[in-house]
Formats: C-alpha cells, sequence, structure tokens
C-alpha cells in the first residue's frame, strides 16, 4: 500500500520528532522526500532521503531549499511546514531576540517557504503546516509559541482560500506529543512527574501522542483521498481538548 | 490488503447517499459490514431494516448481532433528516421527530451497541454532524440544532467511553451532492428561489475555494480514515470536510 506512489514531498524540520516521523511515513508511502534542518545529515536518515542543511528564517536559506528541491525533485506535490522553535516564557520575559528566533521561525520562516514554494508546486499540491492545540487556547509560559502557531492557522486558511483550487493546505495541531518540546514544558513544572500524570489523565486515550500519530494524519493529508479537504485545522490530541479542564475526576 | 481488514461495521443510514458511499468502501476495504436503514435500496452487503428512533429495535438488533459477531469494531450513525424550515415554520412533530431520528438515534444505536463495542480491540464511533453544526445555513433551524447537539454528544462520548478503549468523533461535511442537497436547494430560505441543485451548479460551486461541492465517496474517504487503526490517537473531534467552505468569512457580493 504506497498512497504517495510519484508524489514529491519536501518536509521542513525534519532531523527528530514529528518531521522526522513525517519523512519516515512519506518514505513508506513512496514519496521522493526531501527534508532540512540547521545542523548537517543526521546519520540515521534513509539514503534515498534528500538533506539539506537550511535554516527556514533565512531567505536565502529558503530559495537554496527550492532550488535544492527543484533539482532534485522536479515538481513538488506536498509541502510540510514542520520546522519550528519553542521558548518557555511569558510576554514579560520575552527579549527582543527571542522574538525573532521564534517568530523568524515559527511565523516569518513559514511564511517564506510557502510564498517561495507555491509556485512551483504541481497541480492538486497538498501544503501541511504544523499548528497546534496551543495556538486555540493557550498553554501556560508559551506566549510567543501560542501566538505564533495562531499566526500558522490563520495563514492555512488564508493560502486555501486564496490558492484553491490549484493548492490545498490545512494545518495539523498535535495535542502532548511526546518530543523534547513536551519535555522542555513539563520541566517547568514545581513537580514535573507529578505533572506528567495529571496531564495523562486528561486525555481521554489514555495516553500522550506519538510523533507516528501526526505523521499519520500528515500521509492522509498528502494523499488524494484527502482532496476536498483545506482550509481546515485538524486537531489529534487523543481527545484531550474534547474534555473541560474543570475534570472533576482531577480534583 | 484492506485497511479494515477483520473489522466489523454496523452503518445506520447505510442506504442513504453518504452511508451507501460508506459502505462501499469499507467492503473494499475489508471490512464485515452490515447496512442499517428503513428500507433496502440496492446495497452491496448485508441489510437490516433498522428505524434509529425505536429503543426495541435497537436493543433487539444488537442482541441478534451478538449471536453471529463477537465483536464490534466500527459504529457509524448516518442516518439523519433535514427540515428545510424556520423555527417558526416547524411544528413541535416535526422538531420531535429531526430530535429523534438525528440526536436520539444517533443516542440509542451508541448504547446498544457498547457491549459488543467495548470487545474490540480498537473500537471507533463516527457520528454525522455538519458544518451547521457551527455556522448555520438559512431555513435549517431544527438541522442545525440537531448537529450541534451531535457535536456536543460526540465529545461527551469521547470523554466518557475513551478510557474503554472506544474512540469518538464526528465528521461534519459541508455541501456534498445527496438527495438531501437537492431537496435543501428546493427550500425557501437556501436563495435557490425554487431552481434545482443543477441550476445552481456553478454559483455553488463558485463559492467553495475548491471550486466543487463534495462527493459521498470525498466524505467516505475520511470516514474510512477515522475507522482504521490510523486515527488509534484521534478521538473526541469534529472533522469539518467541505472543501474549504468553511474556512471563509462570508463572501459578500457587493
Amino acid at each position: 500500500m504506497t498512497r504517495l506512489e510519484n508524489k514529491t514531498a519536501v518536509v521542513t524540520g525534519g532531523r527528530q520528532g514529528i518531521g522526522r516521523a513525517i519523512v519516515d511515513a512519506f518514505v513508506r508511502e513512496g514519496a521522493k522526500v526531501l527534508t532540512c534542518g540547521r545542523g548537517s545529515r543526521p546519520g540515521d536518515l534513509p539514503s534515498d532521503v534528500i538533506w539539506q542543511q537550511t535554516d527556514v528564517a533565512k531567505k536565502s536559506d529558503i530559495e537554496d531549499l527550492l532550488s535544492m528541491a527543484r533539482a532534485k525533485l522536479g515538481a513538488i506535490s506536498i509541502l510540510v511546514n514542520n520546522a519550528g522553535v519553542q521558548i518557555e516564557k511569558t510576554v514579560l520575559d520575552t527579549t527582543d531576540e527571542d522574538w525573532d528566533i521564534l517568530m523568524g521561525a515559527n511565523a516569518k520562516g513559514l511564511f517564506m517557504a510557502c510564498r517561495t514554494f507555491i509556485p512551483n508546486m504541481s497541480l492538486g499540491g497538498s501544503i501541511i503546516n504544523i499548528g497546534s492545540i496551543s495556538g486555540n487556547t493557550a498553554d501556560p509560559g508559551l506566549a510567543l509559541y501560542n501566538a505564533s502557531k495562531a499566526f500558522v492557522h490563520g495563514l492555512t486558511k488564508s493560502i486555501a482560500v486564496d490558492h484553491g483550487p490549484a493548492i490545498r493546505c490545512n494545518a495539523i495541531c498535535p495535542g502532548w506529543i511526546m518530543t523534547g518540546m513536551a519535555d522542555a514544558a513539563f520541566e517547568m513544572a514545581n513537580n514535573p512527574d507529578a505533572a506528567k500524570l495529571d496531564a495523562v489523565a486528561r486525555h481521554p486515550a489514555g495516553r500522550f501522542g506519538q510523533p507516528s500519530d501526526i505523521a499519520a494524519m500528515a500521509v492522509w493529508l498528502a494523499s488524494d483521498e484527502a482532496t476536498f479537504a483545506t482550509g481546515q485545522l485538524f486537531t489529534i490530541d487523543g481527545g484531550m481538548t474534547a474534555a473541560s479542564p474543570l475534570n472533576p475526576g482531577l480534583f | 490488503m484492506g485497511i479494515l481488514e477483520g473489522k466489523t461495521a454496523f452503518v445506520t443510514g447505510g442506504t442513504g447517499g453518504i452511508g451507501s458511499a460508506i459502505c462501499r468502501r469499507f467492503i473494499k476495504e475489508g471490512a464485515d459490514v452490515v447496512a442499517a436503514d428503513l428500507s433496502e435500496n440496492g446495497t452491496a452487503t448485508r441489510f437490516i431494516k433498522y428505524d434509529v428512533t425505536s429503543e426495541d429495535v435497537a436493543k433487539g438488533t444488537f442482541e441478534e448481532l451478538a449471536k453471529g459477531w463477537n465483536k464490534l469494531d466500527i459504529l457509524v450513525n448516518a442516518a439523519g433528516i433535514e427540515i428545510e424550515k424556520t423555527i417558526e415554520e416547524t411544528s413541535l412533530e416535526e422538531w420531535n421527530q429531526s430530535f429523534a431520528v438525528n440526536v436520539t438515534g444517533t443516542f440509542l444505536t451508541s448504547k446498544y451497541a457498547l457491549p459488543l463495542l467495548r470487545k474490540s480491540a480498537g473500537a471507533s464511533i463516527i457520528n454525522f454532524g455538519s458544518y451547521d453544526g457551527f455556522i448555520a445555513d438559512p431555513g435549517l433551524a431544527v438541522y442545525c440544532a440537531t448537529k450541534g447537539a451531535v457535536h456536543a454528544l460526540t465529545k461527551a462520548m469521547a470523554c466518557d467511553h475513551g478510557p474503554e478503549g472506544i474512540r469518538v468523533n464526528a465528521i461534519c461535511p459541508g455541501y456534498v451532492d445527496t438527495p438531501m442537497l437537492q431537496s435543501f436547494f428546493t427550500g425557501e430560505g437556501s436563495g435557490g428561489d425554487g431552481k434545482s441543485l443543477n441550476d445552481l451548479q456553478q454559483a455553488v460551486r463558485d463559492v467553495h475555494p475548491m471550486r466543487t461541492y463534495g462527493t459521498p465517496d470525498d466524505i467516505a474517504n475520511l470516514v474510512n480514515w477515522l475507522a482504521s487503526d490510523e486515527a488509534r490517537y484521534a478521538s473526541g473531534q469534529l472533522w469539518v470536510i467541505d472543501g474549504g467552505l468553511s474556512a471563509q468569512v462570508q463572501q459578500m457580493k457587493l
């Protein structure tokens, strides 16, 4: 079963976590994949995946990424904007430098990637942005991160409206996915272990998510099964945001 | 090999526009499917005469099913009706009938399916909400209200039965080419002025970012994914699929 046969994909932030899970799933489904990150090529990346060292916050890096994609992939059918950074601060603690780092990658970088790649995508192309449940309702102490994800949600709808029917654009809003970013958030709690237990109890699924849970949705959105799906935010969070925060079982 | 191989599925409204497309897709993916509906309509699968508004029918049907099936993996609550009226025009009888089919039907079928669903290694209930449960179409008052109720019920069921390994989601379609949509355009509130969907096709298409409205197969694609084990972490959600329609603000003709 290869649902992305004959498709080409560019995935930003493919070194680890959700991005890497998407790269692996796309390869499994038959797509030709180019991925990138700020460092050098990860040693365990499958040999048929193309790697380009890229800082999505730099315009020239995005342009180089496009050149590489055109040379190696031809027309691009799938763009996944996954690269992102998280800074655990409130507005008061956030410096101008923090703003440049975080918004540079999560907002400006994603915008520049869309602007650069849309004219080079094949008809019926699919853009998948990684938003967050934090873009709809705020996680404490993640002010700019939350705001940057709301930006992603808004831009996702704009691109769907402006560039349909040629291109579809959707966002996936992951909940608590066990990556380095989630661990960093727990480290901010007074008692990280207790915080983790409490957080699990708020998931009807009884567990946190895995990067592969998000990759499964990305495959579907990238595939031709999703040709009527556009302009939407798809939440995958084990049911967490379906539950009221006033969960009596937790008192 | 299909992605629903070895799974059993019960689909209410299974001979309707969207329901029959779901049944066809489930069969193609290898599931053992029962189409439950008021009347048989040339289904490709096992048909059970089923009235979603009757508690006796729901109770009896699942007692009978339990003799042949040792588990139920997928329940799709697709039975629904639509009345093209404002609240002023809607009679109490019509109001009650809409809630009986769209809301009580989802409640009763899910309630009596639970014992068999609990025996599945990964059960999935898929309810039918609508984008109308978020933003209203004119002249569809009770329909919008029933779909909002289904949305809330979906989240409630996901919270209650998630710990039992049962996922619950709702699909919220936009405009899909079915007999129900044809009927909507004959209603006064649609602005269709008595014209059929055929006459209005281009105008309806133009309001969608994808410049088309959906087909039952488009909906079946998403139902199929939510029914499958790939969606094992997806629960408690309302999945809008509408060609981008509700991503826009009102498209004013200035």
